[in-house]
């Protein structure tokens, strides 16, 4: 039988509780919305094949928990993550300015070249807006990373959002597995630094699907 | 799931098929469509479609101008629609994705397992599963579980395309199939340092050559394999102590006995309720009252009263004049409470924070709480203002605690059987006062019983608790939500109230809870293990049992544990001795038990009295887990 993908990436969606991480997902996984959803309690993960430049990439997309205290139980699966979107709720501002809270969260438990992208979710409440997208775009400028406004119930950019991160990953992986392919050229030798067991290039987590 | 865009060829076709994903209440509307086999050009699906449309629609609750905006929605041909709660229609499962199904007992339910660790339940309206199964027969090769005869294992086929791929890819400069299998071999005899060695091997191959993915699927594929070949018998007395010193286990020479059957009984009735009261309605003999709930549970019209004991709003020994000035006491006092947030300005809150934090969070919670529950369905639903209104409270009971994800989950079905404020509020301060270490900050409570579930799956089980170490699981953070609201994700409505006064009643041991874990953990044990689940799932396979664990059964089983543990209590190490509530020894139990074990303080048991490697830095790692986890991790990067 064919193989079902050519690049299985891990991604994680962190942010305050209420934000809407599980409505994103939701609606990236199934296109949907629906207002009866339940809170995270623990993490949980679901699964999205998509097509980027003729390659099937397999998202594995993990949604946590968002408040403070379960912390400890949800950076274990921060573990082999590739991407993480960062997800504030643009009607909060409590939950803008945490996100630098979630980005030190990051720097202490994932590897440090994980690809990063800030969303302003819920941007369909026009009338109850406490942040504004410049003030989303210059945090993101000053971490220099992405940055979207979404929506999960009118389905706004988030597809976009979801296709640029893994597009980004695949090509920081493919730009990985070509230096290290040329040993002599790029010092792919230097990849298989003695740490090799503890810290591998990120594109080896990939097989953390063991 | 994906959307093809060809057009699908059927080749067999069975109707009246109500299929569920996991995660659905069972209140959702059901509705029955036909299950198919259809071939495409990327592979063979499953494919199950609607027939009917679903009775009820929540779409008007959708506000116009969203449904203006949809620019970016992805485009999907009309004919598959959405269910009531806007889910996409048609399921489609690649049967390469297949790796196991079980047909449950009855004979019209089939469990399909994807290697990912997603479940659907198949229910079969007209036919049994059986039929559905052997039409399965001209698609897939799948063979009979040894362990478990209504599970059917699927044979990939890279089971027998493995050593080819191998060989095509020309991954190795040795012959790439022998040296694959000599590892398999060798990290059988010797799996630490056989690991280790083809852990460098393969590295320095994979970072030479472009890996693709069959081959990186399939060595995870053997390493996952030859770690369960040959699995030590359950007595633990004949592991290896080798096999022990790589996963860190001191070894727990403990056999337990046959485990006996345990009948469950009736619920507790009106009758023998009232036979339990005095003249002065006091509640006589609390103890064999609580020795019938705990054997068959309460009948429903009469939870309302006895909970109030259960949750020591009314202590047993109260008369009926005392029970009437208690409840006007406290009504005062909850209202007094009350009013110290109702009368809360504007102006107050901008300067107290943590109160605003406390609000917020309600706030979000209350709106997702049990929202397909007849009861909290709608909007404008006065039951949510009261869930609110007692959340508020309870802060105010409380502050130091606060709010924590998941408390209005336990408040929920309190005040959906008491339909009272004051009441409901006084029964959840006594859940919480039962429970309320799960929602500490530190969580420690949370680490604690994690650990003590591992040690009682050791001792009971030591062959899952190998498994699991070995697939980086015996933090049993997958039992997280299990244990931080007491099953209430995992049981309907109906069930999560007999679970719960079952556990009130304290019997038959100190942490029932943690045998009810085991119990479950034992059915799932052989899915676990022969569908070779990884970390990734496990959790989403534990996640997925969501309203299809069997309440009674499974209680059944876990009372029957209890007694194998009595059985040999003087023989049980300390550890385990403290967690069911017994008095711990203070000596060394057991002749060959590693000394931790004897030298262990009890109450601060946190380690599970096994040396700790923790580094305290709010490490999630814990006790010796950390042993295999850094194994894991060798692997995991392999
Ligand atoms: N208007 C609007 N509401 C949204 C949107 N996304 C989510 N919501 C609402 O926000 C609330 C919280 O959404 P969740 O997805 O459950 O939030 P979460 O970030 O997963 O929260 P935790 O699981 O507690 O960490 C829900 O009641 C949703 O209905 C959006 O794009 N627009
Ligand atoms: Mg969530």
């Amino acid at each position: 039988m064919a193989k079902t993908y050519d690049y299985l990436f891990k991604l994680l969606l962190i942010g305050d509780s209420g934000v809407g991480k599980t409505c994103v997902l939701f609606r990236f996984s199934e296109d949907a919305f629906n207002t009866t959803f339940i809170s995270t309690i623990g993490i949980d993960f679901k699964i999205r094949t998509i097509d980027l430049d003729n390659k099937k990439v397999k998202l594995q997309i993990w949604d946590t928990a968002g408040q403070e205290r379960f912390r400890t139980i949800t950076t274990a699966y921060y573990r082999g993550a590739m991407g993480i979107m960062l997800v504030y709720d643009v009607n909060n501002e409590r939950s803008f300015e945490n996100i630098k809270n979630w980005i030190r969260n990051i720097e202490e438990n994932a590897s440090a070249d994980v690809e990063k992208m800030l969303l302003g979710n819920k941007c369909d409440l026009a009338d109850r807006r406490q942040v504004s997208k410049q003030r989303g775009e210059q945090l993101a400028v000053e971490y220099g990373i992405k940055f979207m406004e979404t929506s999960a119930k009118a389905s706004i950019n988030v597809e976009e959002a979801f296709y640029t991160l893994a597009r980004d990953i695949k090509a920081k992986t493919e730009k990985k597995l070509k230096e290290a392919s040329n040993p002599t050229k790029s010092g792919g030798h230097a990849l298989r630094a003695p740490e090799i067991s503890r810290k591998p290039p990120v594109w080896l987590a990939r097989c953390s699907i063991l | 799931m994906f959307e093809p865009t060809e057009q699908g060829k059927d080749i067999s076709i069975h109707s009246g098929v109500v299929l569920r994903g996991a995660n659905t209440r069972e209140d959702d509307v059901h509705s029955t469509g036909t299950l198919s086999i259809v071939e495409y050009t990327f592979g063979k699906c499953l494919e199950w479609k609607p027939t009917e449309v679903s009775v009820v629609s929540e779409s008007q609750d959708q506000d116009p101008e969203w449904s203006l905006v949809n620019t970016h929605t992805r485009t999907r041909t009309v004919s598959e629609g959405t269910d009531s709660l806007g889910r996409s229609r048609t399921v489609r499962i690649l049967l390469c994705d297949l790796k196991s199904f079980r047909i449950n007992r009855s004979g019209q339910q089939l469990t399909l397992m994807l290697k990912d660790g997603t479940n659907y339940v198949v229910y079969f309206q007209l036919f049994n599963a059986d039929s559905f199964v052997s039409s399965l027969k001209g698609f897939l090769k799948f063979i009979k579980s040894r362990k478990d005869r209504n599970m059917y294992i699927v044979m990939e086929a890279e089971d027998s395309v493995l050593e080819k791929s191998f060989a095509e890819l020309d991954l190795f400069q040795e012959n790439a199939s022998d040296y694959v299998w000599k590892f398999v071999k060798n990290l059988h005899d010797r799996p630490y340092e056989t690991t280790m060695e083809a852990c460098s091997k393969l590295t320095d191959i994979l970072l030479h050559k472009e890996p693709t993915r069959p081959v990186e699927e399939a060595v995870a594929d053997l390493l996952n394999r030859s770690l369960t070949l040959d699995i030590p018998q359950p007595t633990i007395l004949n592991v290896a102590g080798e096999e022990y010193e790589v996963i860190g286990e001191p070894g727990v020479s403990v056999v337990l006995p046959p485990r006996p059957p345990c009948p469950r009984g009736a619920p507790l009735t009106q009758e023998q309720w009232e036979r339990c009261k005095d003249t002065d309605g006091r509640i006589t003999n609390s103890e064999a009252l609580k020795e019938m709930i705990f054997r068959g549970g309460i009948s429903p019209t009469l939870r309302y009263e006895v909970w109030k004991y259960l949750l020591n709003y009314y202590p047993w020994e109260a008369t009926n004049a005392e029970r009437i000035e208690l409840k006007n006491k406290k009504t005062e006092e909850y209202f007094a409470m009350k009013l110290q947030w109702k009368t809360m300005t504007p102006e107050q809150e901008t300067r107290f924070s943590d109160f605003r934090d406390r609000k917020s969070l309600i706030e979000k919670d209350v709106n997702r709480t049990d929202r397909t529950h007849p009861y909290y369905h709608g909007d404008n639903n006065d039951h949510l203002v009261q869930l609110y209104d007692i959340l508020m409270t309870y802060v105010m009971y409380n502050f130091d605690l606060g709010y924590v994800q998941g408390m209005s989950d336990l408040l929920s079905p309190i005040l959906c059987l008491m339909d009272s404020e004051v009441e409901a509020f006084w029964c959840f301060v006594g859940f919480m006062n039962k429970v309320s270490t799960n929602f500490e900050m530190d969580q420690e409570g949370m680490k604690l019983q994690l650990s003590q579930l591992h040690s009682l799956v050791v001792l009971t089980d030591p062959q899952l608790a190998q498994y699991l170490d070995r697939h980086e699981s015996g933090n049993m953070f997958f039992c997280f939500r299990w244990l931080l609201v007491l099953f209430k994700r995992e049981f309907n409505a109906n069930d999560i109230l007999m679970l719960w006064e079952i556990l009130w009643t304290d019997l038959p041991c100190k942490n029932f809870l943690l045998l009810v874990c085991v119990a479950v953990l034992d059915t799932e044990k052989n899915v676990l293990m022969e569908n070779r689940y990884g970390f990734t799932e496990i959790l989403k396979h534990i996640n997925d049992l969501s309203l299809r664990i069997e309440l009674p059964w499974t209680l059944s089983k876990a009372e029957g544990i209890y007694h194998q543990l009595m059985a040999v209590a003087g023989l049980l190490p300390d550890h385990i001795r403290v967690i069911i509530g017994l008095e711990p020894q203070l000596k060394t139990a057991i002749i060959d038990s590693e000394e931790e074990n004897a030298t262990a303080e009890p109450q601060l048991d946190v380690n599970d009295s096994r040396p700790s490697h923790s580094t305290g830095s709010g490490n999630v790692i814990f006790g010796n887990n950390e042993v295999s986890f850094e194994r894991g991790i060798n692997l995991s990067y392999m």
